[in-house]
């Protein structure tokens, strides 16, 4: 296994030798490499940059100094866009929709993914089975009848109940990937633990959950993004704008003021920034967890 | 109920629910709440949508059966048929476009010595974006008269290129597949790097010291080695593509000009939201299943053929 795992670093090492062998092809090489890396840089990064500009401008700067940095900044806009756009209860529906939802994402799918990786029971294939066609259907083809069950339920407008209907969307992806981590660990851990008298769920809340934590915090991590920028589910079932959330404000603050660009830039800072603050802080875990499933397998 | 079962699982043999007392009973009750969940919001749907798609019905009227007529419809509705046709030009383009591309951008960052955390980071930012976000922000961008793409073709002389980017029905479409791509790029490009960081160097070296070139390593190691990825990413974004364009589309189009960007979804939620054909809206939702469900079994099956365990 030693012999195994050393190729796999030595590619990076590879790499890293390569520069003491530098000619002058090569150095071109290098130099080809980061200009087209920067034009990807440029492509990505400058528009938000761009949007963050023109965010702190007066209207009037706006035509004259498209390009460029703002000679002022006016955080007037910042607080006019969110009196106008109603950013407050928004941020508040975001909040209560996307937390009760994970909360239920994970207090259920938890137990489920443990009883499929661990234990014993007849229907464990079919449960499997379904689970996994079950991520083949996206909720997204079964709006109107998910919308007519949602009514029936008397779940429509109502932020707690579209909770629900986003835990159920995210469950079979999420129960498929804890099952993974449920898989690897150790029996023996579990069979000490059975010997001293300890019911399964004392094991699964005690000494299973701990070992999983990278799993759950990849389920998160995943649900978060999915349910805070969803648009799709949240313009089906909460139709009222006193329960909308942040990405249904922005549509409609976009439609009803679309002549406001320096608010509607400032709405548009406010509501992303916070993601990507998120995201550039623990972008280690998400990125490794992210490829981790994905190239495993 | 769980006190009952641990209480049995306990005290062994002796006890009469001794039938419960087995993993059997703690399975079930673990697995309880998430088939409840289950059963509510996908199998009720699921099951529901196909009963409604089989009759008219506007929500609130008594339904009346209706066999396959919505079906039928749907073979002769030239809207619907525009849709599907725009639904897969979307499809491939956007698929083909993010594995070259990802692909490329991988190979550029898996070079890279110094930033590689940096630049994978930055690539990865539109990803965390929300579609409305993004779909907003190219708006303006492609904005016909302050936009940033018009205003940067005048700057370097390319005026005559000038477009109502969204507006001109010919490529109303491609500028929204442009803008899917940007905000997916990131994510493909980081799954490459991880599959192109586990190819051994050694590979690489001793074809060098074979002789081959940079373009027969890529053909003769990395594509051959990159095969499992290449589907992974082929699946994750066929399912994405078909089914998560409403956001976008909403947003930047609404599916016009003249329905130009109408795709399935789209179709779908004006016919039941603007004109009340529930069940004819139904029907259109199983149509999009069945293509997306055959699309991945097919892929699926491809991948076992071609021995691809993943």
């Amino acid at each position: 296994m030693s012999g195994a795992a050393e190729p796999v670093l030595s590619h990076d090492a590879g790499a890293a030798r390569r520069p003491r062998r530098l000619g002058a092809r090569g150095l071109l090489e290098v130099a080809g490499i980061y200009a087209a890396l920067a034009l990807v840089l440029i492509e990505t990064l400058y528009p938000l940059l761009w949007v963050l500009f023109g965010s702190l401008k007066t209207k009037e700067e706006m035509l004259s100094n498209i390009w460029g940095p703002p000679s002022s900044l006016v955080l007037q806009n910042y607080a006019d866009a969110w009196r106008i756009a109603g950013m407050g209860s928004r941020i508040v529906s975001s909040v209560l929709v996307t937390g009760s939802a994970l909360v239920i994402l994970v207090v259920v799918a938890t137990p489920c993914a443990y009883a499929l990786a661990r234990l014993r029971f007849p229907g464990r294939g079919l449960v499997l089975a379904v689970a996994v066609a079950a991520m083949l259907v996206p909720p997204q083809v079964m709006a109107i009848p998910l919308f007519m069950v949602a009514r029936d339920l008397g779940l429509i407008n109502n932020r707690l109940g579209v909770a629900f209907v986003y835990a159920a969307t995210s469950l079979p992806l999420s129960v498929f990937i804890l099952r993974s981590f449920f898989v690897t660990l150790p029996a023996d851990l579990e069979d000490a633990a059975r010997v001293d008298g300890a019911s399964r769920l004392e094991i699964l809340i005690h000494i299973m959950l701990p070992l999983v934590r990278p799993g759950v915090a990849l389920i998160l991590i995943f649900g978060f993004i999915e349910i805070w920028n969803d648009f799709f589910l949240a313009f089906l079932l909460l139709r009222d704008p006193s329960v909308q959330t942040i990405p249904l404000g922005l549509v409609s603050f976009f439609q009803q003021y679309d002549s406001l660009w320096t608010l509607y830039f400032a709405a548009l800072t406010i509501t992303t920034l916070p993601v990507i603050v998120v995201f550039l802080a623990m972008q280690r875990q998400f990125i490794a967890g992210l490829t981790a499933g994905a190239v495993k397998g | 109920m769980t006190t009952r079962s641990q209480k049995a699982a306990a005290s062994g043999r002796s006890d009469p629910w001794r039938f419960l007392a087995g993993d059997g009973a703690v399975a079930f009750l673990m697995i309880l709440p998430a088939a409840i969940l289950f059963c509510l919001f996908y199998l009720w749907p699921f099951v529901n949508g196909f009963w409604l798609s089989l009759h008219n019905w506007d929500g609130f009227s008594d339904p009346t059966w209706a066999g396959l007529s919505n079906y039928q419809r749907l073979l002769h509705d030239r809207i619907f048929l525009g849709a599907l046709r725009n639904n897969l030009i979307f499809v491939v383009a956007v698929v083909l476009l993010k594995n070259v591309l990802g692909l490329g951008l991988a190979l550029l960052l898996d070079r890279a010595l110094v930033g590689r955390a940096f630049f994978r980071a930055a690539a990865f930012v539109p990803v965390t974006m929300s579609f409305v976000a993004v779909g907003l922000l190219w708006s303006w961008i492609y904005n016909p008269v302050f936009g940033l793409l018009n205003g940067a073709l005048d700057l370097f002389g390319l005026g005559g290129l000038k477009r109502s980017w969204l507006g001109d029905a010919d490529i109303a479409l491609y500028s929204i597949i442009v803008v899917d791509v940007w905000k997916w790029l990131g994510f493909h490009a980081v799954i490459y790097l991880a599959g192109l960081q586990t190819i051994p160097s050694e590979l690489y070296e001793s074809a060098k010291m074979d002789g081959a070139g940079p373009l027969q390593r890529f053909r003769h190691i990395t594509v051959p080695m990159m095969m499992p990825i290449i589907f992974i990413n082929t699946i994750l974004g066929l399912s994405g593509a078909f089914v998560r364009n409403f956001d976008i589309v909403y947003v930047l189009t609404k599916g016009g000009p003249n329905h130009a960007t109408e795709v399935v979804l789209t179709y779908m939620m004006s016919k039941a939201f603007q004109e009340g054909a529930m069940s004819y809206a139904a029907a259109i939702g199983y149509v999009l299943f069945l293509i997306v469900g055959l699309a991945s079994v097919g892929l699926l099956a491809l991948m076992r053929r071609q021995r691809l365990d993943v």
